[in-house]
């Protein structure tokens, strides 16, 4: 099944000139500079605003330039190589981290068919009949980014953060990976493009929410952000994986960060939003500006998920390790399996031309699954609570700890033979 | 694109269907039973879909079809080798499942997972917990083997043999006693195994590099009609050789054989040395007389020298061993020579054979093996041969029932072993390839030494003071040793019945 | 193969120019792996190989085997590599004794003589008059989109293979869980039990967590002792490993004056 407009975009991209992909390759890149200062500005100005504070509004206006104040003050810091690190590794660990971000929106179609420089084409680099799965395998690509810079630190609290942080990337990819299979069954194809171009009636995000739920969670493990950010918990693992790391080395991290919730967020865009699409009934925006219109469009989802990131981080505790993991293997997993069984079979049985009654009767019969099995689970959870609460008794005194009252007011002893200069600050 | 709906014709590949789906219930078994009760549960599954599965073999008796889109073929060899596997591994799962022999309950270790010697082995073993994860196991490589002689084409056939192969490397890792052992043999099995894998895949890319195709017929068809280039076939066809004959451990790729024999616990020797062989000669059976047969004349001077120095070596480690699972897996690597001499034949007699041998081969080893879990001291099994000394004043019906398996192995008339090498080497001579025969001949004269040497040391030699016990047999190895012991009179003493039904079911379909 | 088929001006120019730029670095990289002394750069080496080859298979159009190619081999096995080489530290300080001696010789040997063959036969049928056509049926075999070619030929001609691969994965699993998984004996104790126990014990600061090092104290380095609200030095605020190194100063210096303390009342 592959849809009219579709071929049209693989087309258009397949009779583009050498230099025409020069220039979009740039204009990639730079949108994406571009986009990673901004929102480095709009989450502290959002986190700000949810913490009853102002944010930073003294560097241009609104304080827009304050991601490219910190990028230079950045830069111009010294760059530390540790004595115990493996140079080599520890130099090109950034580097896989910044390429492979880049690398992964190549994918993304930004407009539908728009003319540049006198040429009709689409803002989108390239069409791959895998696309999606591309994305997949720069993701995977990308750890190796994470895992090197913690142990070539030679130091082990980074060595610990990267195993966890690459732990948390491949166990969320997976969830990430089975909720794409649903989208890929009724769009027909792995190409961005075709995926966007069969989302014309309604979007994935209706017909397919479960996987939406599914792929938002686990875009956020895979991006390592709040409140999956385990992997850079300071209380325990100090910075994590780039502990070690400074200056201009430290900002190619930081810079591949950003680019990846741009990626994931854009991905979310294309397969579950429309990508470039209007919204339903404002088809006729998307003939504007030439076709540009569209690329208005995209944004716009764009930015509603980079805000639904911040959000997230200025609203959420850190989760535990052990639940997060426990939710990524026992839940998230689990359910994206069941759920793709379910909809491989209604797929299954729309395509071959089942009646209504019988899809509406396997739904039905999947809800009451569903019920039955749910409402069991819960009796066994209270059981159990109650189970454990019958054991509970009363504890022998008033448990608060007794305060020092008399503290302050000892005299303390003089210094012993050790150094106590530091502890007097 | 069009798209072939596949007919499954579920009736024909029925045995292997019941033996995954077992395999599949037992881990479910696992997952879900409480522990006290997975043991009765996984006998049951695994002798139950065992026979089931035999039940359905026999049912399709006289099938001649090539079937699942040309996965599977079932024919009479097929039927023949999977019926004889399910016997084999009635008596496996017998011995697997027994509890009665080992003060510790099983031959098996009570938790994998913890090291060697731990704190955790120590209270996993206080707390009587034995793993049954074996049992599913066991289907598994089962499954696979049911399909590796009938595999129609080459994916087919790597498929099977990694679906036999990973459970036996985790089985023999998983001994109760002397685990360091044990696990340095499943260790070496699966590096050696993985490697002799990495052959069979590249010649099989090789050959589809000259054939175009994988199915086994239609490398037939290329040959005949001499498609490509030889060189590429050639050495497509030496490497997916490398594969298969790691799998029944001749010469030069033996190397694994006695370390695994013995670190492995010895109900998993018992199964894994009766029908890995049966099935590994079933595929390189189906490989070279159907696939290859238009090229014998390239290939059959190359077995027949891997048959000779297989058989000869072989007999020459086994002479010198003190170990009797290490002689037994010299013994087997030396049998696998003999087998060859009838895989070279190139004929129907050979075929025939061949067929008659494994099936012998097979079950005089369950019962031999079998035997060796019972001669035991306080620290488990008493392998080494001066301990077996004087067993027969000891046991005179065990050491008796290990005389006729041994005089089996030896192939003295009377046992299986007589008609099985009668068998190979007539169809050997009639092919012409008198110095194979010769070899042979003198070879099994040197295997027979060395078995009538532990006939004697058991019967004639005074038993030593502190030598081992002979258990008396608790009712599962009973009966295993009966039915591998009845089995072995049985095709020595009239061996007719079975012959006649080889003779009409040695026909390859394609 | 890629090769054979550049040489005989089978293929277009960019792929010619993508072949010899990645081609030489591919096999510098093999060469590597087996050179250099550490286990993680050699695992390194061999990623980017996979990456490479993940490359060439797309440019040879075959997309969908490349991507799995760095999503299952690159993504997943390798990391796993890591993960186990940098946890447990492999590396090049272990002993390579040989315990047969000469056996490397005859390997090394061996090896080279199995791949000059290998290489002569293939070389020689392909670059001599096999290669006639070069490889044939492309076209055909992606005329319906690379992915559903591949679909087509696993679910119909191969289902049974592809089924069948099902066993041996559940037998993986199983056995990972076999040989990795160690059920505890007694289910461990969460978090929330943990603290009611605490507070049943009621300890020295019942329901508060252990004393960190250095609460109260005169000093707050690790090693020097709490003192509790009473002036004497609480036993558990330091860890256990640094007492076991026996590197605890001495406390009596940090202890609070006893005199002090009556002089203050």
């Amino acid at each position: 099944m592959i849809h009219q407009s579709a071929i049209v975009t693989a087309d258009l991209l397949g009779k583009d000139p050498g230099w025409l992909i020069i220039v979009k390759t740039l204009l990639v890149f730079v949108f994406l500079v571009i986009m990673v200062l901004l929102s480095i500005w709009g989450e502290r100005r959002v986190v700000a605003r949810m913490q009853m504070r102002l944010g930073p509004n003294r560097v241009g206006p609104f304080g827009l330039l304050q991601g490219l104040a910190d990028g230079i003050k950045l830069a111009l810091k010294e760059d530390i190589v540790p004595k115990a690190a493996d140079r080599i590794v520890f130099i090109l660990a950034p580097i896989i981290s910044a390429t492979t971000c880049f690398m992964a929106f190549a994918v993304i179609p930004m407009t539908g068919q728009v003319s540049l420089l006198g040429r009709k084409t689409a803002f989108q680099l390239t069409d791959l009949s895998v696309g999606v799965l591309y994305i997949l395998s720069i993701a995977s690509v990308g750890v190796y980014g994470i895992v090197l810079a913690g142990w070539s630190s030679g130091s082990t609290y980074p060595l610990l953060g990267a195993l966890r942080s690459s732990a948390q990337v491949i166990s969320y990819e997976v969830a990430m990976g089975l909720s794409l299979v649903a989208v890929f069954l009724y769009a027909g194809s792995m190409s961005t493009s075709d995926i966007v171009a069969s989302q014309d009636k309604w979007w994935y995000v209706v017909v397919l929410f479960p996987s939406f739920v599914i792929y938002t969670i686990s875009m956020v493990g895979e991006t390592n952000r709040a409140p999956f950010d385990l992997a850079e918990a300071e209380g325990e693992l100090v910075g994590g994986f780039h502990t070690e790391y400074s200056s201009l080395k430290f900002a190619l991290f930081f810079l591949a960060e950003y680019v990846n919730i741009l990626t994931v967020s854009a991905l979310a865009t294309t397969l579950f939003l429309g990508g470039y699409r209007a919204l339903p009934g404002l088809g006729f925006t998307e003939r504007w500006l030439g076709g540009w219109f569209t690329f208005v469009w995209f944004l716009a989802k764009l930015l509603a998920f980079l805000f639904f990131f911040i959000w997230l981080r200025g609203t959420l505790p850190r989760l535990r390790y052990d639940q997060f993991m426990k939710f990524g293997w026992k839940v998230l997993i689990p359910i994206s399996l069941v759920w793709t069984l379910i909809v491989s079979t209604l797929r299954a049985l729309s395509l071959r031309g089942a009646p209504t009654a019988v899809i509406v009767g396997f739904t039905g019969g999947v809800v009451l699954i569903l019920l039955v099995v749910g409402s069991l689970f819960e009796a066994a959870k209270r059981k159990e609570q109650e189970a454990l609460s019958s054991v509970i008794t009363k504890p022998s005194h008033f448990a608060v700890p007794q305060l020092p009252m008399s503290i302050s007011t000892h005299r303390v002893p003089s210094a012993p033979s050790r150094s106590m200069e530091a502890t007097d600050e | 694109m069009n798209f072939h709906v596949p007919v499954i014709q579920y009736a024909e590949v029925l045995p292997i269907l019941i033996v995954l789906g077992a395999a599949v219930l037992g881990v479910l078994v696992e997952a879900f039973i409480p522990r006290s009760l997975r043991y009765v549960f996984q006998v049951v599954i695994s002798l139950g879909s065992i026979l089931l599965a035999f039940v359905a073999v026999v049912r399709l008796h006289g099938t001649s079809h090539v079937a699942v889109e040309g996965s599977v073929v079932v024919d009479g060899p097929t039927l023949f080798l999977q019926g004889t596997l399910l016997l084999l591994a009635i008596g496996g799962v017998l011995l697997i499942a027994e509890r009665g022999l080992d003060t510790g309950g099983s031959a098996f270790t009570a938790h994998a997972a913890t090291l060697p010697g731990s704190e955790a082995e120590r209270t996993a073993l206080a707390s009587g917990i034995i793993q049954t994860e074996v049992f599913p196991l066991t289907l598994f490589a089962l499954g696979g083997m049911l399909l590796f002689p009938a595999a129609g084409d080459l994916v087919t056939m790597f498929v099977a043999l990694e679906v036999l192969s990973l459970p036996l490397y985790l089985m023999s890792g998983l001994a109760r006693r002397r685990r360091l052992l044990s696990q340095e043999a499943a260790l070496k099995y699966f590096l050696l195994g993985a490697f002799s894998s990495a052959f069979f895949l590249y010649g099989s890319a090789l050959i589809y590099g000259y054939a175009g195709t994988v199915s086994l017929s239609g490398i037939r068809e290329a040959i005949s009609s001499n498609a490509g280039n030889d060189l590429v076939l050639l050495m497509g066809v030496a490497l997916v050789t490398v594969g298969l004959l790691f799998k029944v451990s001749a010469v030069p790729f033996h190397a694994w054989t006695p370390d695994v024999y013995q670190g492995a616990p010895t109900p998993v020797t018992a199964f894994m040395a009766a029908c890995t062989k049966v099935a590994a000669f079933g595929a390189i059976l189906r490989l070279f007389y159907v696939g290859l047969s238009g090229l014998r004349w390239d290939w059959r001077p190359m077995l027949s020298g891997v048959a000779i120095v297989t058989m000869v070596l072989g007999v020459i480690w086994a002479l010198t061993q003190t170990d009797m699972k290490r002689m037994l897996a010299y013994s087997s690597i030396a049998h696998a020579g003999f087998i060859l001499t009838g895989v070279v034949a190139v004929n129907k007699a050979g075929l025939e054979g061949s067929l008659f041998y494994l099936a012998a081969y097979g079950f005089t080893t369950i019962g031999a093996f079998a035997i060796v879990t019972l001669v035991r001291d306080s620290t488990g099994e008493a392998t080494h041969l001066s301990q077996w000394s004087g067993l027969a004043r000891r046991s005179p019906l065990v050491a008796s029932t290990f005389a006729l398996f041994l005089l089996a192995y030896a192939g003295i008339p009377l046992t299986s072993g007589f008609v099985a090498k009668f068998a190979v080497f007539a169809a050997a001579y009639s092919s012409g390839s008198s110095a194979l025969v010769i070899v042979g001949v003198l070879s099994s004269a040197i295997a027979a030494f060395f078995y009538i040497r532990v006939i004697v040391l058991m019967f004639f030699a005074e038993p030593k003071e502190d030598g081992p016990t002979v258990v008396v047999p608790p009712i599962m190895t009973t009966a295993a040793i009966t039915l591998a012991a009845s089995v072995t009179l049985v095709l020595g003493v009239m061996p007719s019945s079975v012959l006649d039904l080889i003779k009409s079911a040695a026909r390859f379909t394609f | 193969m890629n090769t054979l088929a550049l040489s005989a001006g089978l293929t277009g120019a960019p792929e010619a120019v993508l072949f010899w730029i990645l081609a030489p670095l591919i096999v510098l990289a093999a060469i590597g792996m087996i050179l250099v002394k550490k286990a993680v750069h050699s695992a390194l080496l061999l990623a980017y190989i996979m990456i490479s080859l993940a490359i060439f298979y797309i440019a040879q159009d075959a997309p969908f085997l490349g991507v799995v190619q760095i999503v299952v081999y690159t993504g997943a096995v390798m990391m796993l590599f890591l993960f186990i080489l940098m946890l447990v530290g492999v590396d090049s300080a272990d002993s390579l004794v040989e315990t047969i001696r000469g056996q490397r010789v005859v390997a090394l040997l061996a090896g080279l003589s199995l791949g000059a063959l290998l290489i002569g036969a293939l070389g020689r049928s392909l670059l001599g008059a096999g290669i006639a056509g070069g490889a044939v049926g492309l076209d055909q075999a992606n005329s319906g989109g690379n992915v559903q070619g591949l679909a087509t030929l696993l679910f119909s001609r191969y289902v049974w293979a592809f089924e069948v691969v099902s066993a041996l994965l559940i037998t993986a699993a199983l056995g990972a869980m076999v040989l990795g998984h160690r059920e505890r004996p007694v289910p461990r104790r969460t978090q929330r039990q943990l603290s009611e126990d605490r507070f049943r014990e009621g300890s020295e600061l019942p329901g508060a967590p252990l004393p960190s090092p250095g609460v109260f104290s005169r000093h707050n380095a690790v090693d020097i002792p709490a003192l509790l609200p009473d002036g004497s030095p609480a036993p558990t605020s330091v860890s256990r490993v640094i007492k076991a190194r026996g590197d605890v100063l001495p406390t009596a210096p940090f202890e609070l004056n006893k005199e002090s303390q009556g002089e203050q009342k």
